[in-house]
C-alpha cells in the first residue's frame, strides 16, 4: 500500500534491454493494464476534476460554474456534520482497533492450548469474511430495542440500552461497535503477523533482566510492533474514513439530526439521489484532498517515529 | 498450568464467544418458525425446528438468480483482473519501455484515488455505453486492479532474472517464460490477489447500489437489502436469506482459512 519512490525503480539489477531490444514487446504487455487504467481510473479522476466546476444535473445541458461549488463547501452545514461525523467515526475506529486488536493479538500469541488458540482465532476472523450488507442487516435486529440480544443480555445485568439508531446521541456509536466486530479480525491478522517478528530473545533477556508481564510488553513489544501498529492505523483510518455500507443500510437518510451521515454517503446523497453532479465532484475531491493528506502524513510521521530494526 | 494462562485463556474464550453470538442467534432464529423465533429470552437452540422460512426466499427476491450473478461478477472479475495484472507486471518487471517507471509511478499514485471519486463519471460513461443495469457495469471497471499489479511486479522481481535470460538464449518467447517458468513460480501471490479480488467482489455493495436497479440483476448483497426495505416478508424469512448468503462464505472460509488469512496479512488490504 506504500509507494515509496524505491518501490518504482527497478532495484539494482535494473534490466539492461540494449540498443536492439525491442519496445513494443512490453507496451503490448502492459497495454491492456494502461488502457483500463485511463478508462476507468485516470480519464474520471480528470473527469470528476472537471465536473467539479460545473453544475449539471444529468439531464439539462451542463453550465460552467466557476467556484461556486467550492464556495458552496464552505457555507455547507450538512457537509460539515458529515465531515466531523467522518472525522469522529475514523478516530474512534482507530483507537479501538488498534488497542483491541493488540491486546487480542498479544493474548492469543501466548496461548498454548492449540485448539481454544483456533477457535478464538477463526471466531475474531469470522465477521470480516462476511458482507457489509449481511453484518449490517443482521445488526439491525441485534440491536433492536425490543428484541434485540444485545437490549436484552444488558437489561439482565440491569443497563437500559438506548434505542440505538433513534437516538442522535448513540447511532453514531452504535455504528463504531458494528464496525469493531466487524473489521477487529483484520487489526487482529495483521498484528499477530506483526508480533511474530519480535524475536523472542529479547523477550526473554528482557524477563531474566528482572522486567515483568507489563514492562517487557510497554518497552519491548510496543517498540519492536511500532512499524505494524503505524501500518494497521493508517488502513484503519483510510478504510474508516470512506465508510459507507453500513451507515447506508441501517440509517438510509443519515440517521436521526444527521447524527451519521459520513462524508462518502454525503457524496452519494448529493450525486445520484439529487443528481448535483458538479458539487458531489467537488465534495469528492475534497475526500480525495484528505487521502493525499493522509498518505503524506504517513510518509513524514513515519520516518520520525517509527521505531526501525 | 499457570493461573496467569488459565485467566487469559478464559478471557480469550469469552471474546470468541462473543463474537460468534450474534451469527449464532442469526443461523438458530432462521431454522425456527415465524411465531418461535424472536423470543425473549433469546433461543439459542432452534427448537422447534422448521426450514420453512428457506423455502420462503424465493417468494421475495430471486434468490438463485442473484446468486448466480454474485458468481459471475466475482469470477470473470478475479479471472479478467488476474490475467490483466499478471501481464503488466511481467512488463513492468522484466519488459524495457520508454517511460515504463514513469508509468508505473502514475499507476501507483493513483492507489490514492478513493473509488468514491471515480464513480460519477464511471456512471455516465456507463450510461453512454447504457450498460446501466447490466452486470458489465460491475465486472469491467473491476478489471484494472493496480495494487494487485504492483503486488506481482514485486513479486516477480523476487525471482532471479537470471532464470528468464537463460530461457531468452534457449529461444523461448515472453509468453512462455510467463506463463511456464514465472507462473507456476507465483503460485502464493495468485491465491492471495485470486481471494482478495473474490471476496472484495462477492462482497461488493456500493457498486450493484449505484449501477444496478432490477431484481433479477442484482448480486446477493443488494438483493438482500431491497429484501429489508420492501418486499414485507417476515423478519424470519430474512434472516433465512441472510443465513442462506453467509453460512457458505463461512464454510468456504474454513475450508481455505490459512491461504485467506495468509493472503490478509502479506497484502494488508481491509475490506
Amino acid at each position: 500500500m506504500t509507494a515509496a519512490p524505491s518501490l518504482v525503480s527497478s532495484g539494482s539489477r535494473a534490466n539492461t534491454g540494449g540498443p536492439g531490444h525491442r519496445s513494443w514487446v512490453g507496451y503490448a504487455f502492459v497495454s491492456p493494464a494502461v488502457l483500463l487504467f485511463v478508462v476507468f481510473i485516470l480519464g474520471p479522476f480528470v473527469a470528476a476534476i472537471i465536473l467539479s466546476f460545473y453544475s449539471w444535473d444529468m439531464l439539462t445541458p451542463s453550465k460552467f460554474h466557476g467556484i461556486g461549488n467550492f464556495t458552496k463547501m464552505f457555507s455547507d452545514p450538512t457537509l460539515y456534520k458529515a465531515l466531523s461525523n467522518t472525522f469522529i467515526f475514523a478516530i474512534a475506529s482507530v483507537v479501538t482497533h488498534l488497542v483491541g486488536g493488540l491486546l487480542l493479538a498479544v493474548g492469543v500469541n501466548r496461548m498454548t492450548n492449540k485448539a481454544l488458540s483456533y477457535f478464538v482465532r477463526t471466531s475474531l476472523f469470522f465477521p470480516f469474511v462476511i458482507s457489509w450488507a449481511a453484518v449490517a442487516l443482521l445488526w439491525k435486529y441485534v440491536l433492536d430495542p425490543t428484541f434485540g440480544i444485545v437490549t436484552y443480555y444488558l437489561g439482565q445485568i440491569g443497563i437500559n440500552s438506548p434505542n440505538w439508531f433513534i437516538d442522535p446521541h448513540w447511532a453514531l456509536t452504535a455504528i463504531i461497535g458494528i464496525d469493531w466486530w466487524h473489521t477487529v479480525g483484520f487489526t487482529f491478522i495483521i498484528m499477530l503477523a506483526g508480533l511474530q517478528t519480535v524475536p523472542t530473545e529479547l523477550i526473554e533477556a528482557a524477563r531474566s533482566d528482572g522486567c515483568n508481564g507489563w514492562q517487557v510488553f510497554w518497552n519491548v513489544t510496543i517498540p519492536l510492533m511500532s512499524p505494524t501498529i503505524f501500518f494497521a492505523g493508517i488502513i484503519t483510518f483510510i478504510g474508516a474514513f470512506q465508510i459507507f455500507d453500513p451507515v447506508q443500510i441501517i440509517t438510509p437518510n443519515g440517521g436521526p439530526n444527521n447524527s451519521t451521515l459520513t462524508i462518502v454517503m454525503y457524496l452519494y446523497q448529493q450525486g445520484f439521489q439529487a443528481f448535483q453532479v458538479g458539487y458531489a465532484s467537488a465534495v469528492s475531491l475534497l475526500v480525495f484532498a484528505i487521502m493525499a493528506l493522509v498518505t503524506a502524513l504517513q510518509f513524514w510521521l513515519g520516518r520520525k517515529w517509527v521505531h526501525s530494526a | 498450568m499457570r493461573p496467569g494462562r488459565l485467566v487469559l485463556g478464559v478471557v480469550l474464550f469469552i471474546v470468541g464467544v462473543l463474537m460468534l453470538a450474534p451469527l449464532v442467534w442469526l443461523i438458530v432464529q432462521s431454522l425456527m418458525p415465524e411465531g418461535d423465533a424472536f423470543s425473549l429470552p433469546p433461543s439459542w437452540i432452534p427448537k422447534p425446528f422448521s426450514l420453512a422460512n428457506f423455502k420462503g426466499i424465493d417468494g421475495l427476491i430471486p434468490f438463485w438468480q442473484m446468486a448466480l450473478n454474485s458468481v459471475i461478477v466475482a469470477v470473470v472479475s478475479t479471472v479478467g483482473s488476474m490475467a490483466v495484472s499478471v501481464l503488466a507486471a511481467y512488463g513492468f518487471s522484466r519488459l524495457p519501455f520508454r517511460g515504463r517507471d514513469r508509468l508505473f509511478a502514475l499507476m501507483l499514485a493513483a492507489l490514492m484515488v478513493p473509488g468514491q471519486m471515480t464513480v460519477i463519471p464511471v456512471f455516465i460513461l456507463m450510461r453512454n455505453l447504457h450498460m446501466i443495469d447490466t452486470l458489465q457495469a460491475l465486472w469491467l471497471p473491476a478489471l484494472i486492479n493496480v495494487f494487485a499489479i504492483f503486488f506481482f511486479r514485486q513479486y516477480f522481481n523476487t525471482i532471479p532474472r537470471e532464470l528468464d535470460e537463460a530461457a531468452r538464449i534457449d529461444g523461448a518467447s515472453h509468453g512462455w517464460i510467463l506463463f511456464r517458468m514465472i507462473l507456476p513460480l507465483s503460485g502464493p501471490a495468485l491465491a492471495a490477489m485470486s481471494i482478495l479480488s473474490f471476496e472484495g467482489s462477492w462482497n461488493n455493495y456500493f457498486g450493484p447500489l449505484i449501477f444496478l436497479s432490477s431484481h433479477n440483476k442484482m448480486t446477493l448483497p443488494i438483493g438482500l437489502v431491497t429484501l429489508q426495505a420492501g418486499q414485507g416478508g417476515s423478519s424470519t424469512v430474512v434472516f433465512a436469506a441472510i443465513t442462506a448468503v453467509v453460512v457458505p462464505v463461512l464454510v468456504v472460509f474454513l475450508i481455505f482459512q490459512r491461504a485467506f488469512v495468509a493472503s490478509i496479512a502479506s497484502a494488508g488490504i481491509r475490506g
